[in-house]
């Protein structure tokens, strides 16, 4: 039971609703340019933001992947999926190493660089609401219809009966529904929406994969590496050992 | 003896400096001390303090590889230096980390809470042990001056050859893993460093570094306290040195040729030269000047050849650690700050180096500390003959004073102004424009507010209304006259109404509008206490005059601005938003229904009955409008971004 919320591009009106509601619910402060910002929008106070490209209003959030790289990454699993979809983050696990954010492929973790003591912060699909039945404060808020919250499995295919309907509206094509493994957050859309990712990921392949060859080597390398020490230093002293009596036998009056 | 005595000068001055930056990073974090951002999160500290840093150390795991597992008995004399830098090393790179991480308090967290899939866990497991492990292959050193340690020194040199194995395996996984961290961002690193052999990679670059460090480490500390340098032993060191490095150079060329990516190479952008002057530096011209067995007995080549390695390899780490960044646009360079700390960090780790290798048997004859050479630290001030204390005495005196200044001039170099900006760049604002229709924009390129000038005017003049805005009662009242003062509520001298921006001159931070060190400083006002402040109070803003008994030519209205004197005035965007919201709250809160028209996209007018922000905020100024504007900077941030949210507070 993974949700998902898809967000048709085409009937964003971009009012804002949606942003409005995500920072009442999370308690989010005023947003002010900073230095440290990504000029995308997104910052610690905002979750979600509209992106206007190419004549279109673009809602950007947290994709809440599939296989998480962030949540891969995270050397104390402060960030995981949790069973409805949801990729959270526990701040009082999180030492602050910001690797999550190296690692995303959307680049959506924030972090809170003006404070003593800084979180990350990202859109948590608001787990907390679901769990309640309700649904995220975003998709409550959108009056149009264009952000919408269900069953990712039920998603899909009416996200695809959509664009049957429809055609030539629509790019066939569901961002999220393969790129980098798939997300619980899909697009439809008459734009691409390339942009979202960095440019330089390609493929379905989930990144968290990258670096399972590296990791599952590990026990190995430390093995071989003892192995290979140790038969070295046998060698070396047998050979040394074997010089010294070859020397004793060579000149006796040695000893 | 002076070189000793002058490094450490040298050394102390940096420590001192960068415990006053460390001291602004705790205290106001990351922002304000780095110049990291959420393009760039990681930056210098990672890559100098943590990857440079581990690899720097990796001479530990090398020479310990060459003296016990291969048996090598004419290294002896490096093998005591090379693992107190390294363990030295390693400590500099957790302290180096506790500044880096956000939350450093919560490093031990990786002790209980586990996630193997990371590479980053790993790396953290095996530091943690590999420092345990360097030290107690070190600590019989120092344990020899104590007899009663005895049991344990004994203890620990029976199992030496263990630990020396168990140091070589936890080596070869976090010099290789520091690779691996990187394999699952292949959207950030430029092709031309990721690779999936960037573990191999960093493990047989850091074997060449381990080398060279303990190379150039001799040489320098052979220099400083004018001993003979091994020659001999350091041009061995070369010598393998340059296989390692030429095994370096086949496995990157080969493996840029194999993904097809040594075009990059040539391509002139600025990644690729760098790439070609950190493998000039790290790797080509050194094992060319190694591979002359001749020359590599030459103090000249040993010299620059082991600083060319060391310099380059940490250039590499730098560009994987986020220099060499795919996107062009993620513009990142250290602030001084940064650097600052990390050269404290790093000359924190020499002094103790220094101090252990003059305290303890590092070397075969024990350097003398240059402060007890009686020729250098005279007892007796020539001039007075007054007593300097011991030579000890003088020394510690004249480095806590180069500590305690250079601590006093980083104080000074913080900017006040950037600790209160919290990263908001100070932005001016330009007055709004227009006469009966005034287009509010301050600056935001092609964002606006249409304000209706006279049909508010036209509003206040037929209403009464009073309204409390942070202490300000603005009032209006049909027959008062008062129409104006309600929204100017201060003006200049001379002036009815003065715009907004005049006084609310920053869009995001508040302004100081009263500027007390300017009245009190004898080049501004030039005003005793006494002059504002009553006696036998205590003087605050309460007990201080109204400006009003000075500023006679400003306009306060009653009960506007007379409070007292407002010493912060809140931002342009602050004074907007509750002058404006505190009346239309109620407009604010009602929801219109949404025609659905146009394909289910509203034109500009529907969008206007929403109850949101784009209620007032509108994207793209009417050409009647923009004839009329000044346009000002514009805004570096929000590219393509749709209405910021503005959070509104009203009280």
């Amino acid at each position: 039971m993974s949700k998902a919320i898809l967000t048709d591009v085409t009937k964003c009106i971009g009012c804002l609703k949606c942003v409005s509601a995500c920072k009442e619910v999370h308690h989010l402060d005023a947003d002010v340019p900073r230095v440290w910002d990504k000029n995308d929008g997104l910052s610690a106070e905002n979750w979600t933001a509209i992106v206007f490209k190419d004549g279109r209003y673009v809602r950007k959030q947290c994709r809440h992947c599939l296989e998480p790289a962030c949540a891969s990454v995270c050397p104390v699993g402060a960030l995981h999926k949790t069973s409805i979809g949801a990729v959270v983050y526990d701040s009082s696990k999180c030492l602050g190493c910001r690797y999550c954010m190296m690692a995303c492929p959307f680049g959506i973790p924030r972090y809170e660089w003006d404070k003593a003591v800084p979180h990350v912060e990202k859109c948590i699909l608001c787990y907390d609401r679901i769990e309640e039945g309700k649904q995220p404060a975003c998709t409550e808020a959108c009056p149009t219809g264009a952000t919408i919250f269900g069953e990712r499995k039920e998603l899909l295919p009416l996200v695809h009966a959509r664009i049957e309907a429809n055609p030539g509206k629509y790019i066939d094509k569901v961002w999220g529904e393969h790129e980098v493994g798939g997300t619980s957050v899909l697009y439809l859309s008459d734009i691409d929406l390339g942009f979202l990712t960095y440019p330089t990921v390609k493929g379905d392949k989930p990144l968290p994969q990258e670096t399972v060859t590296a990791m599952e080597s590990v026990p190995f390398a430390f093995v071989g590496m003892g192995g290979a020490m140790l038969g070295l230093n046998w060698i070396i002293r047998r050979r040394m050992k074997l010089g010294e009596e070859k020397a004793k036998k060579k000149d006796p009056a040695h000893e | 003896m002076n070189r000793a005595k002058n490094a450490k000068l040298v050394l102390w001055i940096l420590a001192g400096f960068a415990a006053a930056v460390a001291l602004n990073r705790y205290l106001f974090g990351l922002g304000v001390t780095t110049n990291l951002n959420d393009r760039t999160p990681w930056g210098f500290w990672i890559g100098f303090d943590v990857m440079a840093g581990v690899a720097l150390a990796a001479g530990g795991f090398v020479t310990t590889a060459v003296f016990y597992i291969m048996k090598r008995e004419e290294f002896h004399p490096l093998v005591k230096p090379a693992v107190l830098t390294a363990f030295l090393g390693y400590v500099a790179v957790v302290v180096g980390l506790l500044f880096d991480l956000g939350l450093p308090w919560n490093i031990w967290h990786m002790i209980i809470y586990w996630n193997p899939h990371s590479p980053l866990f790993e790396v953290g497991w095996c530091v943690m042990l590999y420092t345990s492990v360097l030290l107690l292959e070190f600590s019989p050193v120092p344990l020899e001056e104590y007899s009663r340690y005895a049991k344990i020194r004994n203890f620990l040199m029976k199992y030496r050859f263990v630990l020396v194995l168990l140091g070589i395996m936890l080596s070869t996984l976090h010099q290789s893993s520091l690779g691996s961290l990187f394999l699952i961002m292949p959207e950030r690193l430029y092709p031309l460093w990721y690779t999936h052999i960037l573990p191999i990679e960093f493990f047989i670059s850091a074997v060449a570094l381990g080398l060279m460090m303990v190379a150039f480490e001799t040489l320098v500390s052979h220099w400083l306290y004018r001993r003979d340098p091994e020659t001999v032993l350091v041009g061995k060191l070369c010598r393998v040195a340059a296989w390692v490095l030429a095994l370096y150079f086949v496995v990157k060329s080969f493996d840029l040729g194999i993904t097809g990516k040594l075009g990059l190479v040539f391509n002139g952008k600025w990644q690729s030269d760098l790439f070609i002057v950190e493998i000039a530096v790290s790797t080509i011209i050194p094992a060319v000047m190694f591979a002359v067995p001749r020359l590599t007995r030459k103090p000249v080549v040993q010299w620059t050849g082991s600083f060319m390695v060391v310099a380059g390899m940490v250039l590499n780490r730098i560009d994987v650690g986020g220099l060499a960044m795919y996107d062009s646009t993620a513009s990142y360079t250290p602030s001084w700050m940064e650097i600052a700390i990390s050269l404290g960090v790093v000359s924190a780790a020499c002094l103790v180096f220094l101090f252990v290798l003059e305290r303890f048997n590092i070397w075969e004859i024990k350097p003398a500390d240059p402060e007890s050479m009686p020729q250098t630290a005279p007892s007796f001030d020539y001039s007075s003959r007054s007593w300097l204390g011991t030579p000890d005495a003088a020394s510690l005196a004249r480095h806590s004073l180069a500590f305690v200044l250079s601590f006093a001039l980083g104080m000074g170099m913080m900017s006040g102004k950037r600790l209160h900006a919290e990263g908001v760049d100070s932005i001016r604002v330009s007055p709004a424009t227009g006469i009966d229709t005034l287009c509010i924009n301050g600056n935001r390129d092609d964002q606006y507010v249409e304000f209706s000038h006279e049909g508010h005017i036209a509003w206040l003049r037929t209403h009464a209304i009073s309204l409390t805005i942070d202490g300000v009662v603005h009032t209006a009242s049909p027959s008062g006259g008062d129409s104006c003062t309600f929204c100017h509520h201060l003006n200049l001298p001379g002036e009815k109404v003065s715009n907004c921006a005049e006084c609310h001159t920053s869009m995001y931070s508040e302004v100081d509008f009263f500027r007390h060190g300017w009245h009190a400083s004898a080049v501004g006002a030039n005003l005793k206490c006494d002059d504002c402040h009553a006696t036998g109070v205590t003087r605050n803003a309460a007990s201080a005059k109204k400006c009003t008994a000075c500023h006679r030519g400003y306009d306060f209205a009653p009960g506007k601005g007379a409070a007292g004197p407002e010493l912060y005035i809140p931002s342009y965007v602050d004074a907007m938003h509750k002058l404006c919201v505190s009346c239309h709250i109620a407009d604010l809160r009602e929801v219109s229904s949404l025609s659905q028209t146009n394909g289910g996209i509203l034109s500009g007018k529907d969008k206007s009955n929403l109850a949101q922000c784009a209620s007032c905020h509108r994207t793209g100024v009417p050409p009647e409008l923009r004839a009329d504007m000044k346009w000002q900077v514009k805004l570096p941030h929000y590219d393509n971004v749709v209405l910021p949210n503005v959070g509104v507070t009203v009280k």
